[in-house]
């Protein structure tokens, strides 16, 4: 076995733990949620039988190993348990949900990576000049705002007092998939991009000012290589590691950061779902959405690691070498 | 590096919505049509379509369990009771054209309106009233109003068109019970899977945690309407997302505008503004059983340092009544007390119940729009008189849940009710809601002969007397009567200030119309 695929196995094995460990730390967290689940669904209404009956429906009288065990082998097998709300399959709950996030993030990924990777280059190339002042310091009160205080003044802009010609929340008929109105996903789409962009921005000018000024670099000029040729063929990949890195970081920030921009905007995914299910004491759901989202963050994270082995000279000719 | 995400909303969303909102009142004028259009006169058709607060994935059509704004919203489009609360807060004929109580008031006789349907064509008949109240107390499944109905015994058919409720106890105002939302006339057969009921709309699509539409009932009893077509309640979890909703034209109404931003929102040319003074009250319960609420002289201390005109500006921006500490602002024997906040006299009560420098817990909860200021700024009053109260803020779902009603000092929210139905819910022993523990025998003597008496002048005086009780000795403080402010687009007519305290026009958009 050759050195890349020892290290990328390591990594996965550490991900593989690492979800087990979440998903132990998840459902600690839910047996110290405040307040009774049954109670909580039940509302001012609750009688103490009503409490009794809808507690034993839910299995929350069995131990909590039990329920431990029980809730991760069905997670194994698809099962994400029972919605007490909606008195119903927490998948079928969230299948649309995820969905709907999901869109949302691959169109913020989509959208930002390319823009934030283009910035960051002009920036690093346009060093200690008025166009790298402009960008850093547009990128530094971008990166200072709250993502909840950029979606209002998008809002303020483009929905309800400059101009009119976007909508400022997410209103589905049944049945119809967020991307039915491509118009509604603007704003959020937006407000996320313009939270992760900044932090690419400023990455990937740190990263390609100090490939620019390293050893390697110098010598591609002195060889009389064109300045384009010297970008992209030996500094740009240089940054790739590093770059990754804070992508995957971005993106797994989205994953979370999503829940305030949904709800900003209506936006019916899992964001909404979960502070839905907080406030119902819905445990079964904030174990999937948390466990979700978790799962995710480990996975490009997982990804971003791949990426700067695979990106690394050092690892890759050694590799070769051993075998 | 990374923005940290957000583990509250509270501060937050105060803070960017204002700011946002307060940028969109400067920028107001750069924006927005140059006329708006007006609601006109009543017209047939269209589509309205109204932001809720609230709701969620327990959102559900039951008529009988309604627990949210949305469901709250359903339930008054799809189903009636047999009498129905009006925009004054008097009872008027609904599904029954007449509930008349029989001599001595143990059975009350309901006669079914002649030529009312459901939504599928059938008609009312005194078995659906029959099976609609052993549904409401079914006690292996008992809904929201159930307690109320302890003393029905029977349910009996009397009648081609007649129900008569047959109780184990004289009650003079079982009537004001059968009024209540939670009592919509459903039939026999019912499914909640299937809704009908009588309402101006029927059931089209719903579904929990987003939204509801309905259609019109074009057999509805009331002449002319609905006015609508169509009707589409959409959940908002969010103040600003509702509020966005409305200004960007993505909604026709929204209800419960944070009495702070009305100014805001009603600058919008676009915009019209609907203020309801309700008899929905904001108390402090104090449980009169532990100490040191035991203490009358303790409980009178704190209603005396309440300061309930700083309160209505600071919390409620003005928008309200002050309150006295006694509910039941409509009932026409309501006493309409004066108390003035009086530090010297709540020290002087203080020292002589032996606690000079009160500490005390207050638990709050935004169990509703304005709770949580209430506490701030009741908590900065009593500072002044020597009293120190520490805020324990905790989630809706933590202030309801086993605790609730077992908290020492907390707050509650109710909407308008008369005194007699209220102090049944809320003041008496036997109540499912008795928040402050309170079990004054005379107080009770009092309650339990008006609740029977039937000479309307002697239940008036006793309903007197018990407030006047209440007034001197008992848990509650209550300083305000909040005003309800919703919003809606000029376009949208019919609806008009209500006092049950439930939004815009009381949840009853068959009233509504829009000129689009």
């Amino acid at each position: 076995m050759n050195l890349l695929t020892k290290l990328i196995l390591r990594r996965l094995a550490v991900s593989v733990l690492v979800l087990l460990v979440v998903s132990l730390l998840i459902f600690a967290a839910t047996l110290l949620l405040p307040g009774d689940p049954a109670r909580a669904i039940l509302g001012q209404q609750a009688t103490p039988e009503r409490v009794a009956a809808l507690t034993e429906q839910l299995g929350l009288d069995r131990p909590a190993w039990e329920r431990y065990l029980s809730w991760l082998g069905g997670v194994l097998t698809g099962d994400l348990g029972y919605s007490a709300a909606t008195q119903g399959p927490v998948a079928e709950l969230l299948g649309g949900r995820v969905t709907a996030s999901a869109l949302l993030l691959v169109l913020t990924a989509v959208i930002s990576t390319p823009v934030a990777l283009a910035l960051g280059t002009w920036a690093a190339v346009r060093r200690a000049t008025r166009t790298d002042s402009a960008l850093s310091g547009a990128s530094l009160v971008l990166a200072a705002l709250p993502e909840f205080v950029i979606g209002v003044l998008l809002v303020v802009l483009f929905a309800t007092s400059v101009v009119r010609i976007l909508p400022s929340v997410t209103i589905a008929r049944p049945g119809e998939p967020v991307w039915a109105r491509p118009e509604q996903l603007v704003l959020p789409v937006l407000t996320l991009a313009l939270v992760v962009v900044p932090y690419v921005i400023r990455m990937t000018r740190a990263t390609l000012s100090e490939s620019l000024d390293a050893g390697f670099v110098e010598m591609a000029r002195l060889k009389g290589l064109p300045e384009r040729t010297v970008l992209f063929r030996h500094a740009v990949p240089h940054t790739i590691g590093p770059v990754a890195q804070v992508i995957a970081l971005q993106l797994a920030w989205l994953a979370g950061g999503v829940v305030v921009v949904e709800f900003l905007f209506r936006y019916p995914g899992i964001g909404q779902a979960l502070i839905d299910a907080v406030a119902n004491r819905d445990v079964q759901v904030v174990q999937a959405i948390t466990l979700i989202i978790a799962a995710f963050y480990v996975l490009v994270n997982l990804a971003a690691d791949v990426a700067g082995i695979l990106a690394d000279p050092r690892i890759r000719h050694s590799g070769g070498m051993s075998a | 590096m990374m923005s940290p995400t957000a583990t509250s909303f509270s501060r937050r969303r105060l803070l960017g919505g204002a700011a946002g909102l307060a940028a969109a009142a400067f920028l107001t004028g750069c924006g927005g049509p140059a006329a708006a259009r007006d609601a006109g006169p009543p017209r047939r058709g269209g589509v309205l379509r109204v932001g809720v607060t609230g709701g969620g994935a327990s959102d559900t059509l039951d008529p009988h369990s309604p627990a949210t704004n949305p469901d709250i919203a359903r339930t008054l489009s799809l189903y009636e009771p047999l009498l129905h609360w009006d925009d004054a807060y008097t009872l008027q004929p609904a599904v029954a054209e007449a509930v008349r109580p029989e001599p001595g008031a143990r059975a009350w006789t309901a006669t079914i309106r002649a030529g009312i349907t459901f939504h599928d064509g059938r008609p009312v008949t005194p078995d659906d009233v029959v099976a609609t109240f052993a549904r409401i107390t079914d006690p292996d499944d008992p809904k929201s109003g159930a307690s109320q109905f302890g003393i029905l015994d029977r349910v009996v058919v009397a009648g081609d068109r007649q129900v008569r409720f047959e109780l184990t106890e004289p009650s003079p105002v079982f009537d004001q019970y059968l009024a209540e939302y939670s009592c919509g006339i459903v039939p026999a057969d019912f499914d909640v899977s299937r809704p009908v009921g009588t309402g101006a709309f029927r059931f089209e699509s719903f579904t929990a945690g987003q939204q509801s539409a309905f259609v019109r009932h074009d057999g509805y009893w009331r002449p002319g309407q609905p006015h609508l077509d169509r009707l589409e309640l959409i959940n908002f979890a969010e103040d600003d997302a509702r509020i966005n909703a409305l200004l960007s034209g993505q909604v026709d109404a929204i209800d419960q505008v944070p009495l702070s931003l009305t100014e805001v929102v009603g600058s919008y040319e676009s915009v019209r503004l609907l203020t309801s003074e309700t008899g929905s009250w904001l108390p402090f319960t104090m449980r009169v059983d532990v100490a040191p609420f035991d203490d009358v002289r303790v409980r009178q201390a704190l209603r005396l340092i309440a300061g309930r005109d700083e309160m209505l500006n600071q919390v409620l921006s003005g928008l309200g009544a002050r309150a006295v500490d006694l509910y039941a602002r409509y009932d026409p024997q309501y006493l309409a007390p004066q108390r003035e906040q009086d530090l010297e006299r709540a020290r002087d009560l203080l020292s002589a119940a032996g606690r000079p420098n009160l500490a005390l817990e207050l638990v709050t909860s935004p169990i509703q729009a304005g709770t949580v200021e209430a506490a701030q700024v009741f908590a900065t009053q009593a500072r002044a008189a020597g009293v120190e109260i520490g805020l324990r803020r905790v989630d809706t779902s933590t202030f309801f849940s086993d605790q609730y009603l077992q908290w020492e000092f907390a707050q509650s929210f109710w909407n308008t009710r008369n005194y007699l139905p209220q102090a049944s819910s809320s003041s008496m022993p036997d109540s499912p809601f008795n928040e402050t523990h309170w079990e004054d025998a005379e107080y009770q003597a009092v309650v339990r002969r008006a609740r029977s008496e039937l000479d309307p002048a002697v239940r008036a005086r006793l309903v007197r007397q018990a407030q006047q009780i209440e007034f001197d000795r008992g848990g509650y403080l209550i300083w305000g009567f909040p005003d309800r402010v919703d919003a809606h687009q000029a376009y949208v007519g019919g609806l008009v200030p209500n006092r049950t305290g439930l939004s815009l026009s009381g949840y009853e958009f068959r009233k509504a119309w829009v000129n689009a």
